[in-house]
């Protein structure tokens, strides 16, 4: 009945008790195993077996007792299993899938019931199978493997281990030290050049090195290998001890050696000058190893944590702590403080803090590569190890930088001393660090992912006002920032959206704390150049005729660009500011909208500024300001409309540019409905003394009314063509059941043709696309149902289109196909259209039954149907009574689904 | 306030035709010119060889005069010429043997533009033959130019 990928969770009822708590039931499983195993498919169909025997749980155990020695049981025959055999590929899946199933579904209790010695051998064996996966993974992917097996077991293993570790607290202190080391150095050996490591070697021992193309697409390792790099960093963690200054010492070795290649390679240069004749090998291995020594200590010293403040991990905390005693603290700080000298030629280097230190070999691999680029060796460099360094920088300053002490039960002196708030060393880390960001943007603009990844650490800085409060004291920022607004190279040479990130960054700087003349000279250099500018050249008499000079063009460009990254630094403690900023230019740029009704281009950034200001701004809005930015999307959709009335272009990208406006244009309507659900506004808080509240009689321009002006301007350009853009028809889709669900009472007051390409719309979304487009056409009938059901209307439109739509979902439910997630969506739409359609539901039940010509099969339906409505009849719109009937449903899909959909 | 150097004020003479600007700075929906046409970049992406390497600029363009499709490569430092482009939109008010004569804002009038055979060009010829009043938007680069689009004039 399941496909045999899928991992089912084995939940017998107590009948089986006597069958599947014999062991002889389970030594059978073993023994067919152990003699069908040469035969690959048969192998993997006896291994999910007795994985499925390990996931067993529930009823069946009598009491924990059973539990446990089943799982004894088990245990061992899963070690006698593998410890006499030589594992084949096709046995490396079906054997994690046991053993991670077992992990996951017997309670710790159980484990730790097991006999000790019985668990140290599981716990042994489990390590020394993850090592071996690890190493045949990696071979795996030397010789290019299509079908990953040992990856996958490798993955699986990995998972498995966290599990465990995080439950650390049940299982004996330090059980899983030794084995973390042993998982924690296969992982790193597998992933280090030779001879430390055994990375590109394959078998024999011939290291492969190929040069292969590489696209944008593809995902970088630190999200692609996540979930192991996370497994091994909680490893790490466990094995703190041994692994923080194994990773500090690898590092430390690597930035040497990397230092001293590029100065040799620098005299190469100036002896041959000719930098193609160099051999890059020697540099890429170093890179590689960085790379991975980087990203494994970021997984370790930190967690990737969204919103909230990440807290240092207690492991490494308690590490810090523990060894506090022996270390020499301005030996610390002065490791710290000189990335640019070897760390071991500082004396006293062996009493350091390992975690501080750790920062420090990474902090030195970004100044050997800011020497570089200083002595013009930029394209020696790999632009990947400048993306790990900020990757790792980032993630270190949300959890470490002025680590607050109010969020520990303990803390370590030496962190606290480094990096607390008010610490001289806090404020050094952050001067560096904005220096390097600054290096970075002049000399790898060219580099896209760098590029991102560095002002994604300048937002990281100066996102939390804490932060903040020290970067804008540092001349750098400053600069950085009238160097922006001066639009001069090289940071005009960034592409889009690194400028917008960056702009956003500037913003939120400016809400730092500073006294009020630096706080107004900041925004005099920073946004006003930028109003200035855009008013100076819009308000000139000429400038209809100037518009089309490429110059004007470009500054228009770069202030709408301006204008999505000003948005995007919205929150809620600058909404007031940055809205009637914002507001100002939002009227002016629908005067652009005129000026270059040609340009489609322009038109689509000026659009793009509205979305962004809807989808950052509008869920802090209280009425009034929400009034203001409806009013000026409605004036946007209808100088758009106006102007793309009875035009017709056939230049390149034409409709390419269509479709951008479209979604675009959906995205906006979908915000402005988005304060409908996520609503932050509090007029008395947010906006206190500016908004005196507008009556809600005198509403000018309501949401409704925007949304469906704008529907109107869409729905006359979709086709079925535009729908098969992904993009687009989710988002339309997205919309139209937003529509439906928030007015549903606008619906039936719509033009008639709005109407019928709306009805058209869901019934073609409900057959033909998608199943997340149908589960969401069929969200949307509910509430048209209701709509009908209140106004008690016959025959109008909307009754009509409801009564075909109950034919639709009463086929689609009983004679196709579907998922069972559909399932609940389709039942509620039933529901609510059979409350409607009474006499027209009993009329296809009718018509279904009399097409039965086997007797038995009419019998079990027509009973199935008398059960699926016997619940609710007559059926009535009422909470209760709807999810009487779609427990029913799922019971009438089980019972006769396959009886029906077969045929 | 303003910039010195930013002198919006000046006429075309001295514009050129195309100005260079850095690869990673082009952008999707831009221009740029390949194999010396003036194109619009319909798709851009970026590649590098081998994991440690710079990136590269892949570039999708479409020759705004032909609709004729050209590709390029190049290291994501190097320079692109980008063709400076200038719609115009004009009132039709006479074909003259297969020349429009057009109209300008400013009411100056020029007969040297062909209509073009494309579908544009029907579409100027039918509207045109049935008495619609429409302006015509030009478009030109790098010393080129042609009718991209037709926009009938609502009567108010």
């Amino acid at each position: 009945m399941f496909e045999a990928t899928q991992n089912v969770m084995l939940k017998p009822t107590e009948t089986w008790r006597e069958a599947l708590l014999d062991t002889r039931v389970m030594d059978l499983f073993f023994t067919v195993h152990r003699k069908i195993r040469e035969d690959s498919d048969m192998a993997q169909d006896s291994l999910q077996c007795l994985a499925q025997l390990a996931s067993m749980h529930g009823p069946v155990f009598p009491d924990e007792g059973a539990q446990v020695s089943y799982l004894a049981h088990l245990v061992e025959g899963l070690l006698s299993m593998i410890n006499g055999i030589e594992i084949e590929d096709s046995e490396a899946m079906g054997i994690s899938n046991i053993i991670s199933n077992l992990i996951t579904m017997f309670p710790r209790t159980c484990l730790t019931a097991l006999p000790s010695d019985l668990f140290t051998s599981f716990i042994n064996c489990l390590t020394l199978l993850t090592c071996s996966f690890g190493r045949s993974a990696a071979l795996e992917e030397v010789l290019d493997k299509d079908d990953m097996v040992y990856m996958e077991a490798y993955d699986k293993l990995l998972e498995s281990w966290l599990t465990l570790v995080q439950d650390e607290e049940h299982f004996p202190r330090g059980c899983f030290v030794q084995p973390a080391i042993q998982v924690f150095n296969s992982y790193i050996q597998c992933h280090l050049a030779a001879p430390d490591g055994t990375r590109n070697l394959s078998v024999n021992g011939i290291s492969s090195h190929e040069e292969e193309e590489i696209n944008e697409l593809q995902e970088d390792d630190r999200e692609l290998f996540c979930d192991q790099l996370s497994s091994i960093g909680m490893l790490g963690r466990v094995a703190a001890d041994h692994c923080i200054p194994l990773l500090t010492n690898l590092l430390e070795d690597r930035v040497t050696r990397l230092h001293g290649q590029l100065q040799r390679t620098q005299q190469h240069f100036m002896a041959t000058s000719d930098p193609e004749s160099m051999d890059r090998k020697v540099l890429d291995d170093l890179y590689e190893d960085i790379h991975w020594l980087i990203l494994v200590s970021g997984y370790v010293l930190a967690d990737d944590c969204q919103g909230e403040t990440p807290l240092i991990p207690s492991e490494v905390m308690e590490f810090s702590i523990k060894h506090s005693t022996e270390v020499d603290i301005n030996t610390t700080l002065q490791i710290l403080g000189s990335p640019g000298e070897k760390a071991s030629s500082i004396p006293g280097c062996n009493r350091t803090d390992s975690v501080i230190r750790l920062l420090s070999a990474v902090l030195r691999t970004s100044e050997v590569e800011s020497r570089a680029t200083r002595a013009s060796l930029t394209c020696l460099l790999s632009p990947q190890m400048g993306k790990d360094i900020m990757w790792f920088l980032r993630r270190w300053a949300k959890t470490y930088l002025l680590v607050d002490e109010k969020l520990y039960e303990q803390i370590s002196i030496p962190l606290i001393t480094a990096f607390g708030a008010d610490t001289e060393g806090a404020q050094w880390i952050v001067g560096y660090l904005l220096e390097k960001v600054i290096n970075n943007l002049s000399v790898w603009s060219s580099e896209p992912g760098l590029a991102n990844d560095t002002v994604e650490l300048l937002v990281t800085l100066v996102e939390k006002r804490e932060r903040a409060n020290i970067v804008v004291q540092c001349e750098g920022w400053w600069s950085l920032a009238k160097q922006f607004a001066s639009r001069s190279p090289p940071l005009h040479l960034l592409s889009s959206p690194v400028q917008r990130t960056l702009m956003k960054a500037l913003v939120l700087g400016g809400f730092a704390h500073m006294d009020s003349d630096a706080k107004q000279q900041y925004w005099a250099e920073v946004l006003h150049p930028l109003q200035q500018r855009f008013l100076n050249l819009i308000n000139q008499e000429n400038f209809a005729q100037i518009s089309q000079q490429e110059a004007v063009k470009q500054e228009i460009i770069a202030t709408l660009e301006a204008l999505c990254g000003i948005a995007e630094a919205t929150q809620i403690d600058n909404v007031v500011q940055l809205f009637s900023f914002l507001m100002d230019f939002l009227s002016s740029c629908i005067g652009l909208m005129e000026v270059y009704s040609n340009t489609p281009e322009t038109i689509n950034l000026i659009i793009e500024v509205f979305v962004e200001v809807a989808h950052k701004q509008i869920c802090y809005l209280g009425e009034a300001k929400c009034m203001k930015l409806y009013e000026a999307c409605l004036t946007l959709l209808q100088v758009y409309a106006k102007n793309n009335q009875n035009r017709k272009r056939c230049d390149a990208g034409a409709e390419e540019e269509q479709y951008q406006d479209l979604l675009l244009i959906m995205e906006l309507l979908t915000n402005l409905l988005s304060k409908e659900f996520i609503d932050f506004s509090d007029t008395d808080e947010v906006f206190r003394n500016q908004d005196q509240g507008t009556p809600t009689s005198s509403r000018p321009v309501s949401a409704a009314d925007v949304v469906l002006y704008g529907v109107n301007i869409v729905l006359p350009l979709m086709s079925q063509d535009l729908l098969k853009f992904p993009s687009l028809c989710n988002q339309y889709y997205k919309l139209i059941t937003f529509i439906c669900e928030i007015f549903p009472e606008k619906i039936p007051q719509l033009p008639e043709e709005l109407f019928k390409s709306l009805m058209f719309s869901l019934e073609l979304g409900m057959t033909s696309m998608s199943s997340e487009v149908s589960q969401l056409c069929l969200e949307a009938l509910s509430p048209l149902a209701e709509q009908c059901a209140k106004n008690q209307e016959k025959d109008t439109p909307l009754f009509i289109a409801t009564r075909h739509f109950l034919k639709l979902v009463f086929d689609m439910l009983v004679l196709q196909k579907h998922n069972t997630e559909m399932t609940v969506a389709a039942g509620e739409a039933l529901y609510t259209l059979v409350c409607l359609h009474q006499a027209e539901y009993s009329e296809l039940v009718e018509a279904l039954l009399s097409s039965q010509r086997d007797a038995v099969i009419y019998q079990r339906l027509a009973d199935a149907f008398n059960k699926l409505t016997a619940s609710s009849s007559p059926p009535t719109m009422d909470r209760k009574q709807k999810v009487a009937f779609l427990k029913s449903l799922e019971e009438f899909v089980s019972n006769v689904g396959g009886l029906l959909c077969v045929k | 306030m303003s910039d010195p150097d930013l002198d919006f004020t000046t006429g075309e003479s001295g514009a050129s035709a195309t100005f260079p600007m850095q690869c990673s700075a082009l952008r999707k929906n831009g221009y740029v010119v390949l194999k010396g046409r003036p194109c619009k970049i319909v798709e851009m992406s970026t590649s590098k060889t081998g994991k440690h390497g710079h990136a590269k600029v892949n570039m999708v363009g479409i020759d705004i005069f032909t609709n004729k499709k050209h590709e390029d490569m190049c290291p994501s430092t190097h320079n692109m010429d980008v063709p400076s482009i200038k719609r115009i939109d004009y009132q039709l008010i006479n074909i003259n043997e297969g020349f429009m004569t057009l109209m300008s804002d400013s009411g100056d009038i020029r007969e040297d533009l062909r209509v073009p055979e494309s579908e544009i060009g029907k579409e100027i010829e039918t509207k045109f033959e049935a008495g619609d009043e429409f302006m015509v938007t030009v478009i030109s680069a790098m010393g080129e130019e042609c009718a991209v689009a037709t926009k009938v004039l609502t009567s108010k």
